[in-house]
């Protein structure tokens, strides 16, 4: 149990440090992880530092879910949203039909909101420009004629209030070929004619590009999505002229230019940065100054978070599941209970068990570490587990009957000869873990998640190979690693023994 | 040396020792032999402990086996099973000088002790350095057997040491047994289910059958005078190949 003891001291090691870093002088501005909402993220990052304000910008992160809660727990201190999805996904069920009724809700969570921001990015259903001449579709009550129409809608589409149940009941449409996939994703399934309809953007870059169809929404369902900008109240303690800092950028932006600025990034291949130094320097005359890291730079960085990612969450798992394989080994009773926890554990969706955490640990590295910590359990307690019950029994009584006590059994014989079988389970949950590390990106972990979750949201495939590659290479080091030190870990007796059974 | 009173075991339903009592002397050679299932195996696990009676005594040294005094009177008699159950990590050497090292023996005596050893039971020393997986199945019964005399037990338990083997290598390894039980005058308790070795090792045997003894006597009155029929029929099962062989030579 001391080995417990250890990890008890690593994770509140984890998280002194990281409520350490969690409170620097500079605000932390979230986004969301389509390219609107981390242009208008780095749009507010950057005007805040040039009004002396030091902030950072956390990008891309999970779905409206995440960032609201991290914004409760002040995780985040700001970040922008839209009215709509606030009163329908966010604070659904209560009665909000003013801007000041939603102010007014907003305050009781300790929550701002500044004026609108000038643009209406309000739901729309999609088509490409032939089904529209092949149905003659033109708004979305013409739907209901089609029922084999093929709908792909984004996840978050497909459950919030205001989303496709809610459309599907108002407007009465027979569609049952329905299913989730990635927002970026639909426009290629769109447009290879995979899916025949797609929730948009009504500010989407693609629309153009793609010359696509938006349906008329004839029966007026879907809401208006002001993009306004949700803050902290307690922050105006500290920075008194934050209301009319923010305030400043409140009708700055209209839907053309919203539009542009998308098209700028997704179409045209600037980063955010960059497309918001440029907007700003419209608005206010003022050069925002934005670091741009090189390649090397950022495989560096990403490299040095994903290590630290998988490095630190898997030592912590070894030192609790060996502990508990024996404990299952030893104890019939505790095998089932321990057994069945860590693989039930296995099968939580990583994106919900991040959500979970998010009360209890915020957003950034230790929700991640805990989770990738949590999945790492099952290989390395079953395989310790296992490679303990398969000695054979000759090998058992012999060490009893020398009179060996049971721990120096474990000790001598038992842990040496289950060593093959736990250095495979440690290898298999690095190797999974290498790969579950990318999705710590969902929760501003960083890490090589980073730039595929960039690279899919922008449709570049270099800078999902960017992501991608390294994580490949990262799980092949890995596995050799594992390989050479079972070469010098393991006994010569049992290493001659798998040559001659060969 | 080693006693039982009134033992009784059972697996689930089955009852494979039924109220057993049973006394060794010691530097005797007592062999355990019976048809397959008559509980033999059990009965040397329950002396040793590695098996817990349902009902009964055990007793080694005139003390009664308990929880706590097992693994110091472990530490005082000898085990070898059939496949020797090395441990397979560790060198022939290692094997052999595990419990003394364990037990913070001096390094010198090991060594000694190691060497003294490899002679009784003629073993190259130089084989010592060998992984089980490298050694051949007489070789490794031998380091079985050098294991378990290594910390010199008064007692010896073996569970047919000799089953696994080349019938070559078998009675070199049989003969050398009986020299090394009659020098070191160790009190053993052996199963076997071969007639020919216990008739070439024991001092008495034990005549098992459905988990009760059925004779316990020297060999010649177990033929001389049996208690019942079983006994007879028992050795002549035993005796027959062996007439078949001798009466085609003739």
């Amino acid at each position: 149990m001391i080995s417990l003891r250890y990890f008890v001291l690593m994770v509140s090691l984890i998280l002194a440090t990281s409520s350490l870093s969690a409170t620097p002088p500079a605000l932390k501005i979230g986004s969301k992880k389509f390219t609107e909402s981390v242009i208008l993220g780095e749009v507010i990052t950057q005007h805040l530092n040039n009004n002396q304000v030091l902030a950072t910008h956390a990008d891309q992160l999970g779905g409206t879910r995440l960032l609201w809660k991290a914004l409760l727990q002040g995780e985040l201190d700001i970040y922008p949203d839209y009215t709509g999805t606030i009163i329908y996904e966010i604070l659904h069920g209560e009665q909000i039909g003013t801007q000041a009724e939603l102010r007014a809700h907003l305050e009781n969570y300790g929550i701002a909101m500044t004026a609108p921001l000038g643009f209406n990015n309000t739901y729309a259903l999609g088509i490409t420009q032939n089904t529209a001449d092949k149905y003659g579709l033109k708004q979305i009550s013409d739907l209901k004629q089609y029922p084999d129409l093929n709908f792909g809608f984004t996840n978050e589409f497909m459950d919030r209030e205001d989303g496709w149940p809610s459309l599907q009941n108002y407007y009465d449409l027979p569609q049952v070929n329905v299913r989730g996939l990635d927002h970026d994703l639909a426009y290629k399934g769109l447009e290879a004619g995979s899916i025949d309809l797609m929730d948009l953007y009504s500010t989407d870059a693609e629309i153009a590009y793609y010359n696509l169809k938006i349906l008329e929404d004839d029966q007026h369902h879907f809401p208006e999505y002001q993009a306004v900008i949700l803050y902290r109240i307690d922050l105006i303690k500290q920075i008194p002229n934050l209301d009319s800092l923010l305030g400043q950028l409140s009708g700055s932006i209209s839907d053309s230019e919203m539009v542009q600025l998308n098209s700028a990034v997704k179409i045209d291949h600037f980063s955010e940065a960059q497309v918001a130094q440029k907007f700003l320097k419209q608005v206010f005359n003022v050069e925002s100054s934005i670091k741009s890291i090189g390649l090397v730079g950022r495989l560096l960085q990403t490299t040095r978070e994903h290590l630290f990612l998988v490095l630190l969450s898997l030592s912590a798992a070894i030192i609790v599941s060996i502990p508990l394989g024996i404990l299952a080994a030893n104890k019939p009773k505790a095998s089932q209970i321990i057994l069945s926890t860590v693989g039930v554990i296995q099968t939580i969706p990583s994106l919900a068990l991040l959500v979970f955490m998010i009360p209890l640990l915020g957003i950034g590295g230790p929700p991640a570490l805990v989770a990738l910590f949590l999945y790492s359990l099952l290989p390395i307690v079953r395989n310790t587990y296992s490679g303990l019950t398969d000695i054979p029994q000759d090998i058992r009584e012999s060490a009893i009957a020398l009179g060996l006590p049971a721990s120096a059994r474990l000790r001598i014989v038992e842990l040496p000869l289950a060593t093959r079988s736990i250095l495979a389970g440690i290898k298999t949950s690095a190797v999974i873990n290498v790969g579950t590390a990318t999705l710590g990106a969902l929760i501003g972990a960083g890490g090589y998640g980073q730039a595929i979750l960039t690279g899919i949201r922008l449709d570049d495939t270099g800078l999902i190979l960017e992501g991608a590659l390294p994580a490949a290479v990262l799980a092949l080091l890995v596995q050799s690693g594992f390989d050479l030190i079972e070469k010098s870990f393991l006994s010569p007796g049992l290493q001659l023994k798998q040559e001659s059974t060969q | 040396m080693i006693k039982l009173d009134g033992v009784s075991k059972s697996f689930g339903e089955v009852e494979v020792i039924h109220k057993l009592s049973l006394e060794i002397s010691e530097h005797q050679t007592a062999i355990l032999i019976g048809p397959s299932g008559c509980g033999k195996s059990t009965l040397l696990r329950l002396m040793i402990g590695l098996l817990k009676p349902d009902q009964g005594q055990i007793s080694l040294f005139q003390q009664p086996l308990t929880s706590d005094n097992m693994e110091k009177l472990r530490q005082q008699v000898g085990f070898v099973l059939q496949d020797g159950g090395l441990f397979p990590h560790l060198t022939a050497g290692r094997n052999i000088t595990l419990m003394a090292e364990y037990l913070q023996r001096e390094g010198g005596w090991i060594n000694s002790r190691l060497a003294e050893l490899c002679e009784l039971t003629h073993f190259s020393q130089s084989l010592l350095e060998h992984y089980p997986i490298q050694l051949s199945g007489g070789q490794i019964q031998r380091v079985a057997l050098m294991r378990a005399l290594m910390l010199d037990p008064k007692i010896l338990f073996l569970d047919e040491p000799l089953g696994a083997l080349d019938p070559l290598y078998r009675v070199g390894l049989q003969e050398d047994m009986k020299s090394i039980f009659t020098q070191l005058k160790k009190t053993v308790v052996m199963v076997t289910h071969d007639m020919g070795e216990a008739a070439a090792l024991a001092d008495q045997i034990i005549l098992m059958r459905d988990g009760q003894i059925v004779q316990h006597d020297r060999l010649k009155n177990l033929a001389t005078n049996p208690t019942e029929p079983f006994v007879l029929e028992f050795i002549n099962a035993q005796r027959k190949p062996w007439q078949h062989l001798e009466d085609q030579i003739k």
